[in-house]
């Protein structure tokens, strides 16, 4: 490939094996059979707010729920990740008995600030309306989905941490259960002793709570033609936890510096505890230059003066990387409820970007598909029932009021924000209609070589190496890889797979010899942030314990 | 078969445990807690003994806060038949005092097999199996990595500097298991649900200090940074150079 040429990531990207995902009832594979009356897939917000609404209308209406949550992670929270900023909103809903001061939160947000940055300056912004957080919390997303999770336990709900679902079990275009993955499995995918089954668990419902661009979300939405009017978007989220010299009494929002103005992104920074700080970049997956590195920005980032007064001394306890749905409304599939199924939080897309808020959408997604169910398993009422009240709710109000407002950076930063500005004047009606977006995957990406701003190519700060090493990762070296890779992947793709996983799982070969692979593939790195998933090569579960271990992310 | 199997909940050895303001104990906060390691071979020994005799019974037994229970389901959910918390919200810093309040509890029942891990991770005195032997007027064989049970007699393998020991016990023994042993299994998706309904019985114990006292906890000293030398052939001489003089392992 010459210099400055284009390509687009999706024609080098598997298709999804939807053979491999979509599997009959009773197919042959499986070890145990397990029959529940709801089965929740992820033990997130979503999840888990789920779950407990469910345990508490069969307490009071009965019958009585068999409800079991599937968790990939091998501990609860171990794989959760936000900011963040929380609306308690929802939490109120889910525990109406409950105070603010009950719930898992950290500190109410007091103070708050916007700056652009430029290199090495700040110029101070009016907060914009939609990421005014007075009355929020700083929290810890980890913290929370501890918290609920033995809230579940407390009702009754059985949580499965260490059992990712893998496939869907379907009867007909109903949705059976889900069978999980094998563990303990040889580099080339033969049982090692102790080697564990898949498992069948068949259930009246399942609940897809996967979370960020869900597997088998993706699979039941394509498997049955559930269309959306955009394709869903995602961004990629960087984040560390700071203990720091310095107390932080705010919440910052920073836009432009280190970032192209083409690329859509920001950073947060959230003090946990006054000298406890979270920070992170967040940038849109459809960067135009193939050598953007989120992590290597984030990096540079912290060098900026805002920053480095404020990290020096101080040392940093956590690494983490996470996608976030960012196509907002338009994006959503068009239902999220089917035959034996629902859509929740992430895994649907409920996330508003102009506010930066996701978890209490998510939590409410759950409280409201457990009214659902449990109206669909008492008085065989149908699932879409779901879908009606959401579509009445305040989550779908608000993704329609900031409908366009993600949608309009695609003209890059400076166009988009006029007219997000003119968006948030007019209340959403300007302008008429809908921006129509492309996949990330088939957002050409400009490859040229050398070191352009936006695209170091030698991090500073944190190697990724000891970034993966502060996520607590410590998968297992002999698992078979759980990553589909396309077969003849260029090496300018290559590279662009390498800057962009934030977890050092792809490396750029020795391209010089011959008969090298352009791409060497550290699968064990991987924290399932599932970037590559929305570019290059597919995601999919791999045994209990995999991946990162999050305390405080 | 009667086997009593004694654990421990322990932090996870992945966790980065900080020294508590009094400066001798551990802040718990934000600590992920687990069953010791040690104990885990000891718990697979005796589902794996039990399953061999194809009957009797394996109780699990756990000093600890009432956070332990979780510990003790785990257990539960990997195939043992109950579990006996001997609660207490302090664990004695004296492993005599923690041998005695075990060994209290298991003299009441006749077992044919007492099952400890080696050690625990978190304070490393690998005493409270032997000690538990001696109140109970038992044999007793430490760190075990290999088991043969024959009607009333035993054969353990222990693996000492050079080469292993075999030793030859009559039952009821009590054992301490190294790693090893075997291969702990995890808990199947059936078993998480059993565990539920399995009887924890939770008993508060009272347990003095003993003679032991801790007086400080620090941590250890931070390893001085690395040096790279340089790269390819030219640097070899000098790294000669150093790890003979400065390192002074050549």
């Amino acid at each position: 490939m010459a210099k400055n040429e284009q390509f687009v990531p999706a024609r080098y990207q598997p298709t999804l094996p939807l053979d491999k995902l979509i599997v009959q009832d009773g197919a042959a594979g499986a070890g145990d059979r397990m029959e529940l009356d709801v089965v929740i897939v992820g033990a997130g917000p979503a999840g888990l707010a789920c779950a407990i609404e469910l345990a508490k209308l069969a307490k009071t209406g009965g019958p009585e729920l068999n409800i079991g949550v599937l968790e990939k992670a091998e501990a609860l929270g171990e794989h959760s990740l936000s900011g963040a900023v929380v609306n308690p909103r929802a939490l109120r809903e889910l525990f109406p008995d409950l105070q603010d001061s009950d719930f898992p939160f950290r500190a109410p947000v007091t103070k708050e600030a916007v700056y652009l940055l430029t290199k090495g300056r700040k110029i101070r912004l009016p907060t914009p309306p939609t990421m005014h957080n007075r009355g929020y919390y700083v929290a810890s997303l980890c913290e929370i989905v501890r918290w609920l999770g033995t809230k579940a336990e407390e009702l009754g709900v059985n949580i499965f941490t260490g059992f990712p679902a893998a496939q869907l079990l379907v009867r007909d275009r109903a949705v059976a259960g889900v069978r999980t993955a094998a563990a303990g499995l040889d580099r080339d995918g033969r049982p090692s002793p102790g080697a564990m089954a898949p498992n069948d668990i068949v259930a009246r419902v399942t609940a897809l709570a996967e979370g960020t661009r869900g597997l088998l979300a993706q699979a039941w939405c394509q498997w049955q033609r559930v269309p959306s009017e955009n394709p869903q978007i995602f961004a990629l989220g960087v984040k560390e936890l700071w203990e720091t010299k310095r107390p932080l009494d705010r919440v910052i929002h920073t836009l432009g510096w280190p970032l192209p103005t083409d690329a859509f992104g920001g950073s947060f920074v959230y003090p946990l505890e006054p000298n406890l700080v979270a920070l992170g970049l967040v940038v849109g997956l459809d960067y135009r230059d193939a050598g953007l590195d989120v992590h290597v920005l984030l990096q540079q980032f912290k060098r900026h003066p805002l920053l480095a007064a404020l990290l020096e001394g101080g040392e940093v306890v956590e690494w983490g990387a996470k996608t976030i749905p960012e196509g907002g409304f338009y994006s959503l599939p068009q239902r999220r409820a089917g035959d034996g199924v629902v859509l929740l939080g992430d895994a649907a897309g409920f996330v508003d970007v102009p506010s930066l808020k996701g978890i209490h959408y998510a939590i409410q997604s759950g409280i409201y598909a457990a009214r659902a169910i449990f109206q669909n398993l008492k008085n065989a009422e149908s699932l879409s029932r779901y879908d009606d009240i959401l579509n009445k709710s305040y989550v779908a109000t608000d993704l329609h009021r900031t409908r366009n407002m993600r949608l309009a950076f695609r003209d890059g930063f400076y166009l988009g924000g006029l007219q997000a500005a003119l968006m948030m004047l007019t209340g959403g009606r300007f302008p008429n209609g809908k921006y129509r977006m492309h996949a990330d995957a088939e957002v050409a990406r400009r490859s040229s070589s050398g070191v352009r701003p936006g695209s170091a190519e030698h991090p500073d700060g944190i190697s990724k190496v000891d970034a993966v090493f502060k996520s607590g990762n410590s998968t297992r070296d002999t698992i078979p890889s759980h990553l589909i890779v396309g077969p003849d992947v260029p090496a300018e793709v290559a590279r662009f797979y390498a800057r962009m996983c934030p977890a050092g799982v792809y490396e750029l070969g020795d391209v010089g010899a011959q008969h090298a692979a352009p791409l060497r593939i550290n699968a064990p790195n991987c924290v399932d942030c599932k970037a590559t998933d929305v570019l290059g090569p597919r995601w999919t579960p791999r045994e209990r314990g995999s991946g990162p271990k999050y305390k405080r992310m | 078969m009667k086997i009593a199997v004694c654990i421990k909940r322990v932090p996870d050895s992945e966790t980065r445990v900080k020294i508590a303001s009094d400066g001798k104990s551990l802040d718990d906060s934000g600590v992920k807690f687990v069953m010791n390691p040690y104990d885990e071979f000891a718990v697979e020994e005796a589902l794996r003994r039990k399953e061999k005799a194809s009957s009797g019974e394996v109780a699990v037994i756990c000093l600890g806060p009432a956070a332990a229970q979780e510990t003790i389901r785990t257990a539960l959910a990997m195939g043992a038949d109950r579990g006996i918390l001997l609660q207490s919200d302090r664990i004695p810093a004296d492993p005599f005092e923690v041998a005695r309040i075990i060994a209290a509890e298991l003299k009441s029942t006749s077992w044919d097999l007492l099952l400890f891990g080696r050690m625990a991770i978190d304070d490393y005195n690998h005493q409270v199996g032997a000690l538990t032997a001696e109140l109970l007027g038992l044999p007793c064989v430490t760190a075990i990595s290999h088991l043969e049970i024959e009607g009333t007699k035993g054969v353990a393998e222990r693996e000492i500097e050079g080469g292993i020991e075999v030793v030859e016990f009559p039952l009821p023994a009590v054992l301490t298991a190294d790693k090893g042993l075997n291969e702990p299994r995890y808990p199947a998706l059936k078993g998480i649900m059993a565990a539920k309904k399995k009887p924890l019985e939770v008993k508060p114990v009272q347990a003095s200090a003993g003679t032991f006292e801790v007086v400080a906890l620090s941590p250890p000293p931070d390893r001085k940074e690395g040096k790279i030398v340089g790269e390819g052939v030219g640097a070899v001489g000098e790294l000669v150079r150093l790890l003979r003089e400065e390192a002074k392992v050549l």
